[in-house]
Parts: C-alpha cells; sequence; structure tokens
C-alpha cells in the first residue's frame, strides 16, 4: 500500500515537472502581468537615480518599450556586476539590460541577444584647445590614463602617445584639470557620463571616434528561446529606427560610432 | 552630611533623552562645515549647485535609505531575539545533547564573519518559496534580515547563557527548597532577574546591528549606503561630494546610535550589582 502510494506521487510529481517547464518566460510575464528588467543605477546615462528614487536613463527606456510591446507593467530592479547573471538565473529578473560586455564565458552562463544592442569603446577625453579628428594626431602627446586598463599599451604602441598612469578615475581627471597631460584615456561611456556634467561640458570635448570596441548585450536566461527571439527582432527595429541613437541623444550622449554603424547597417534591410 | 568611608557610588541621574548637548552638535556641525567647506572650495570653479543645496535635494531619498536601514536593523534583531533566548536556554537545558547542539549553534554563528553569514544568507535562500500554490517572495532585503538576524542570535544565547549563569546558584537551591519546579524556577525567579542583566549588552548589540546593517549594500541591497553612491555616480562622481556624501550618512547613524549608547551606559551603572 505504501509503496504504491509512493509510485502514485512519483508519477505525478513526473507528470508535474514538464507541465512546469514547458510554461516559458513569456506566459510568466503575461500571467504576473509585468516585466522585471534588471538595470544599473550607478552608471550616468545608461541607468541611474532621479532624487524621486526612480531609476531613469538609456537602458531603463529600453526596457520600457519592451514592457510596452508586452503590454505589461514595467518593473525595474537594481543590479551590480556581481549579481547581474545570478538574478536571471534565478529568475528574479526576467531581462537583463545592464552595460554587460559581451564575454565568451558569461555566453555560457546566460543567454545573449543577437544583434548586440550598444558597444563601449576606447576613446579620449580632450581639452577643447586639442583639435584633433584622427588618433594618428596624437603621436608624443601626452595622455592621462587609468592603471590596469587593457588598453593602455596597445594604444601607446599603435599610436606613438606618452601615457602617464594613474590609479582610478578620479586621478588622471584631476590631473587633466591640472594640465598634467592633454587628455585622458578611459572607457567611451565613462567619457560621455562625465561630459553630461557642468564641469567638463564646458572646455573638454571627445571629437576621435572610438576604437577598440566592446559591445554589450541584454541577456535572459538560458533556453529561452521565445523570448530572445522577440528581443532580437526588436533590437534589429530599434537599429532600423534610430531608436538607440534617439535615446543617446535624448540623454545627452554623442551617438557611437557602432550605434550609427548598426543603423546604416539596418536601414536598408 | 558626614561621608561615610565606604565606597558607595552616588546613585545615577536619571537618564535624559536628549543627551546631545551643544558640545556634540558644535561637533557635527563642524565635521559638516568642514566636508561641505572644502567641497565648495573644490567645486567653486564649476558652475554647480552649492554641495548643500546637493544634499538637500537628495535627502529625501536618503532617509528613505536610512529608514530602510532602521527596519532592516529592528526586524533582524526582534527574529535575532526570538531564536536567540531560545538557544540560550539550551544552553542550560538539562539535556546534556541539547545543550551540545545549543552550544555548537551559539558558537558556529558567534565566531562567523557577520559579512559571510549575509552571502550565504544572500546566495543560498532562493528568490520566492513555494508553500502549497502560493508563491511567497523572498526580497533581497530579507534575506539580509535573515543573514544578520543569524549572529543576532548567537550572541543573544550567549548573553542569555551569560546572565543565567550569573544568578547566585543559592536562588535555584532556594527555589528547589520551596518546591519549586525547574521550569517556574526558571520563569518566575531566575529570568526575570536577567532581564535587567541583559538589556545593557543586548541594547549595544543592537547598535552593532545598526551599524552592521550597510553591510547589505555589499550584496546589493538598496539601503542607505547603496544609494550614497548611486547619488554620487548621479551627481556625475564629483570628487569633491565623496566626503560629504558619507559623511552625511556618518551622521544619520551617529545620530541614531549615540543615544542608544548612552542609554545602556545609563542604564549599566544603575543595574550594576553592588556588593
Amino acid at each position: 500500500m505504501r509503496r504504491s502510494i509512493l509510485a502514485i506521487s512519483m508519477l505525478a510529481a513526473a507528470a508535474a515537472l514538464p507541465g512546469a517547464a514547458a510554461a516559458d518566460v513569456l506566459d510568466r510575464i503575461k500571467e504576473r502581468g509585468t516585466l522585471v528588467v534588471g538595470v544599473k543605477t550607478d552608471y550616468k546615462p545608461f541607468g541611474f537615480r532621479d532624487p524621486s528614487g526612480a531609476i531613469i536613463g538609456i537602458e531603463p527606456d529600453m526596457a520600457a518599450e519592451v514592457a510596452k510591446k508586452l503590454g505589461v507593467k514595467l518593473e525595474l530592479v537594481s543590479v551590480v556586476s556581481a549579481n547581474r547573471m545570478e538574478f536571471l538565473k534565478q529568475g528574479k529578473i526576467d531581462l537583463m539590460i545592464a552595460t554587460m560586455s559581451d564575454k565568451p564565458e558569461r555566453r555560457k552562463v546566460v543567454q545573449v541577444i543577437e544583434p548586440l544592442y550598444y558597444s563601449d569603446a576606447v576613446n579620449v577625453l580632450l581639452s577643447d584647445k586639442v583639435k584633433v579628428t584622427k588618433w594618428e594626431q596624437l603621436k608624443g602627446a601626452k595622455l592621462c590614463g587609468t592603471t590596469g586598463a587593457f588598453y593602455n599599451k596597445d594604444v601607446a604602441s599603435q599610436y606613438g602617445t606618452d601615457i602617464i598612469s594613474f590609479d582610478g578615475s578620479e586621478k588622471p581627471l584631476i590631473a587633466l584639470k591640472q594640465g598634467n597631460c592633454i587628455g585622458y584615456l578611459y572607457d567611451q561611456t565613462f567619457i560621455a557620463g562625465k561630459l553630461l556634467d557642468d564641469e567638463w561640458k564646458q572646455g573638454y570635448h571627445m571629437p576621435l571616434p572610438g576604437i577598440m570596441e566592446t559591445p554589450w548585450a541584454i541577456a535572459v536566461a538560458p533556453g529561452e528561446d521565445r523570448f530572445a527571439k522577440m528581443l532580437s527582432d526588436m533590437t534589429k527595429a530599434w537599429m532600423k529606427s534610430g531608436q538607440i541613437i534617439a535615446l543617446e541623444k535624448k540623454w545627452g550622449v554623442k551617438p557611437t560610432d557602432y550605434s550609427e554603424r548598426m543603423h546604416k547597417e539596418y536601414k536598408g534591410s | 552630611m558626614k561621608v561615610l568611608p565606604v565606597i558607595l557610588r552616588p546613585a545615577p541621574a536619571p537618564w535624559r533623552a536628549p543627551v546631545l548637548d551643544r558640545r556634540h552638535g558644535l561637533f557635527l556641525a563642524l565635521g559638516l562645515v568642514l566636508a561641505v567647506g572644502a567641497a565648495e572650495a573644490q567645486g567653486a570653479a564649476a558652475a554647480h549647485p552649492s554641495v548643500l543645496a546637493t544634499l538637500w535635494r537628495w535627502t529625501p531619498l536618503l532617509m528613505e535609505g536610512f529608514v530602510f536601514n532602521i527596519a532592516i536593523s529592528l526586524l533582524a534583531m526582534a527574529i535575532g531575539t526570538v531564536m536567540g533566548v531560545l538557544l540560550g536556554l539550551g544552553q542550560v537545558a538539562p539535556s546534556a545533547a541539547l545543550r551540545r547542539v545549543a552550544w555548537f549553534l551559539t558558537q558556529f554563528f558567534r565566531n562567523a564573519p557577520w559579512l559571510v553569514l549575509l552571502f550565504f544568507a544572500m546566495f543560498l535562500l532562493p528568490f520566492e518559496v513555494r508553500v502549497g500554490g502560493v508563491t511567497i517572495p523572498l526580497p533581497g532585503w530579507l534575506k539580509a534580515t535573515i543573514g544578520f538576524s543569524l549572529p543576532v542570535m548567537a550572541n543573544t544565547a550567549e548573553i542569555v547563557r551569560g546572565a543565567i549563569q550569573s544568578i547566585p546558584f543559592g536562588q535555584w537551591e532556594a527555589a528547589e527548597s520551596l518546591a519549586f519546579s525547574r521550569r517556574r524556577t526558571l520563569w518566575m525567579i531566575i529570568l526575570p532577574q536577567c532581564v535587567k542583566r541583559m538589556l545593557p549588552p543586548w541594547m549595544n548589540l543592537y547598535s552593532l546591528v545598526t551599524m552592521a546593517t550597510v553591510l547589505a549594500s555589499v550584496v546589493g541591497v538598496t539601503e542607505m549606503l547603496t544609494l550614497v553612491s548611486e547619488v554620487h555616480a548621479a551627481e556625475g562622481g564629483r570628487a569633491e561630494l565623496l566626503a560629504p556624501l558619507y559623511g552625511y550618512a556618518l551622521i544619520c547613524f551617529f545620530l541614531y546610535c549615540y543615544p542608544i549608547g548612552r542609554l545602556t551606559v545609563h542604564l549599566e551603572r544603575r543595574f550594576q550589582v553592588r556588593i
């Protein structure tokens, strides 16, 4: 008797399992009526807080578009680099748009949406007095840099610049202000954020095209193919309509080469 | 009046709630003025709103975060105290097996770094639990609260055990001679005397927990310290804002914890066992 109960309950459990697995994240979002998206809250202008505590920026705007398309409410969850993939795997967030660089080891953990929606690059924050249009013109110039940035050496050898390294991102900026160097070699998205600040808006600019692009990826939990397909189509549509460039402009960022290139590529399609 | 040559401490003055007098206010104000002043001097060249205006603008959000810290500390303290009392009683239980288990749990959680316990709570607990057909979400802050309540539990257990054992053994024997059962002795004679001995260290523990709640920022809970760094980012990450912003958080915690500390000292003096 006891054995048969056990067998029946095991059968029931086995029957219940595939049923639970079949409902994918899209069904869960619809059932819940809310799309939960993980975004950054300390990365101006991609994701940051306003004084009311609301999370705003380029990525929250993109998340809002996805929610609109699904016809559900949007809930933004603050994530940091250390927990964003974990949250996705756990199902705490349905979607992650959180300035994540695309890396092979990350693709093993989460499902990356192609085409990649955005790209960071290496660029230089230059004093307005420096009028250049090409990296080659920086030959022999003194640039401030951050110790440990992987591109310092490459830029120095490729373009013949002289790089003075400092710890962190504050010290090189101070050195730039004091005139120890003519520019600050760093991540383009960081420089774009700095240029939003009144302190740097006047007297500084970023005239060069970005080099050594590191594309960013939107991600969903592994196996969510239906949702991934939908997001991939949405990303293509954004690139086609120039939506990403429009968002960059809305939040005061100079459109990146990557965004413009993608727009050109998909415009015709 | 003749003073007796015996060490009789004068009765302590009654405790006054606002123990922050003008001196403390002066120090705090001076600290903030220094931080703000230095920041103003650095930022003067640029066309920024003043540092004070910036702090003021973000105050509602930062206060929301601070209230959240307080809520986490209160809840962790409540959960930890209930579990800790049980564990403490377990340590003086007649059953040797129970005593050993309680001792082990207490020592384990008392000697583990708080941050490690916090990480365990964050990453081992699921983000939601299904009980029957109902899904109960376990948000990050709740998991952090559980993480904090573990060291609270262990420390409270030690406080309870220590207090029980500090009551002279003669009281147990006297109670036994009056035909009190063990349980009644414990609840009606021993524990009531323990309460006042336990109160000061327990309040001390509360202060520590409150200050430790900022650790939750490490595991991604949106409490005050997390908000401070997010505000810093939203303000363009200006270096001169660092000191005023973190100083602001420091003052909030100080203003909350200092009176608790003074009250603890006062209670300790009042409850001091004079022999």
